[in-house]
């Protein structure tokens, strides 16, 4: 397979354009439908900022279209604000973060990503600070709140990632209203389901997904290549290996060329189904 | 079904975990330990299955030969597993129980193999799989019964069956029960 080849599948949907990074796995908070396990005592599985670097390069050369980075808590890494701006010389940058640990000194160095292409995706998943730390953490919401209009007032494109079981419509509204008013538009505003998958199977949360149910967006781990970044999960402390692809992540090519034969080895018309994004 | 420990400490990949690559091997039920083993690394299965199946599975050399150079070779160098599993291989491709004792080293190969020809590639195969340098004596007495390219592909076996004696051996593969209730029955435990 030639960088061309990848890239025509990647221009005609064929393979999606978003590879995505784990860059490690601890946290400082335990959400009850973590995909990985993630919290403050777990093997931190980090992937290294010249690894990413790698990575990024080698998206971009292959003809991939975007970037995402995802933990863990990603900016428990002291080298992440930076980091994010050197990726998204690259490639268009999403970033997860759940957004407590925004102080002073962070937000100042954040603040460099202001008019690059990089978001933001943190995660509020309730209106309601009890029904919302339930989930997550213990003043989870109360920082939420707090971090997200000193971002976007520093100018940093803020995207909002809800994920719950299921949502009243009243209850949506309100949380719309929120978004709204902490300056994060409609179009930045991503609702998805808990996947059963990870922490989430010990509280019985989530739906089950499919291969078929998951985009498939290489997602490259200290581990290897995964189908999708619901595919590099962790349960009692085990890596789960059904979703991975290849163990080698670089050269990027090799786990991207066994991507795109695996995708089209599906039977037509097997797309995502439970729009897990 | 697997004796030994329960996934070889974690060694083994099992249903429900097993990587994309790697599922075709899973399609008919537990595909043994070796490529239990190899699905840690989808890509390493990829293609040391194909090499595998080519170097060991049918082709232009006679099953009972091949079974001859896999049983004598795993003996030499130790191998617990690849010697059980072969010997089951070997019974079936119709060697007999003498013939598998001798070649386990249980009694002497030369009072039981009495084919020049067959005793002409165990001397090959006591040279290439005792390790060090090789003498020119057994190479030419192989060629004198064996065209060249039987003389390659025989040696890609026992270079196959090498690495697959010290895999199996390093990470503690274990026989499958199937395997050792043969082995009873036979009377070769």
């Amino acid at each position: 397979m030639t960088a061309t080849t990848l890239a025509a599948a990647v221009a005609e949907g064929t393979v999606p354009g978003r590879v995505w990074m784990y860059a490690n796995y601890h946290c400082n908070i335990t959400c009850t439908y973590c995909l990985s396990e993630s919290g403050p005592k777990v093997r931190r599985r980090e992937l290294g900022a010249d690894a990413m670097l790698k990575v990024a390069r080698q998206a971009a050369e292959l003809g991939f279209t975007d970037l995402g980075v995802t933990g863990g808590e990603i900016f428990l890494l002291p080298y992440m604000p930076e980091l994010l701006a050197e990726l998204s010389r690259q490639l268009p940058v999403v970033a997860l973060t759940n957004a407590t640990l925004f102080g002073r000194r962070l937000l100042a160095r954040v603040a460099a990503l202001a008019g690059r292409p990089v978001a933001l995706q943190i995660s509020l998943d309730r209106p309601d600070p009890d029904a919302n730390d339930a989930m997550r953490a213990p003043e989870n919401f109360a920082k939420v709140v707090a971090a997200i209009p000193k971002l976007v007032a520093r100018g940093i494109r803020v995207r909002i990632a809800t994920t719950v079981e299921s949502i009243d419509d009243v209850e949506l509204d309100r949380l719309c209203a929120l978004h709204r008013d902490l300056g994060v538009p409609d179009a930045d505003h991503v609702i998805r389901p808990i996947v059963a998958r990870g922490r989430a199977l010990d509280h019985g949360l989530g739906v089950h997904a499919e291969l078929s149910d998951l985009p498939a967006e290489l997602t490259v781990t200290a581990d290897g290549a995964f189908w999708s970044p619901f595919g590099p999960t962790v349960h009692d402390g085990r890596l789960d290996t059904d979703l991975l692809i290849t163990r080698t992540t670089c050269p990027l090519e090799v786990p991207a060329r066994a991507l795109l034969r695996l995708v089209q080895g599906r039977p037509t018309g097997a797309d995502s189904a439970l729009n897990i994004r | 079904m697997t004796s030994g420990p329960p996934d070889a400490e974690g060694m083994l990949i099992g249903d429900g975990q097993v990587p994309l690559l790697a599922r075709p091997y899973y399609a008919e039920g537990d595909p043994g330990p070796i490529v239990a083993a190899l699905a840690q690394v989808p890509e390493l299965l990829e293609v040391a299955l194909p090499f595998i199946g080519a170097a060991l599975g049918p082709s232009a050399i006679d099953w009972r030969v091949k079974e001859i150079v896999i049983v004598r070779t795993s003996a030499l160098a130790g191998c617990r597993y690849c010697v059980a599993a072969h010997t089951v291989v070997a019974l079936d491709a119709g060697l007999g129980l003498l013939e598998v004792r001798a070649l386990r080293a249980e009694c002497d190969i030369a009072r039981v193999f009495t084919d020049p020809r067959e005793l002409a590639l165990l001397a090959w195969v006591d040279a290439v799989a005792g390790g060090g340098p090789i003498e020119d004596a057994p190479r030419d007495r192989l060629r004198g019964y064996w065209a060249v390219h039987e003389v390659v592909e025989l040696t890609v076996v026992i270079a196959a069956t090498l690495m697959l004696n010290r895999f199996a051996t390093a990470l503690g593969l274990p026989s499958s029960t199937a395997t050792l209730d043969r082995l009873a029955e036979a009377g070769l435990s």
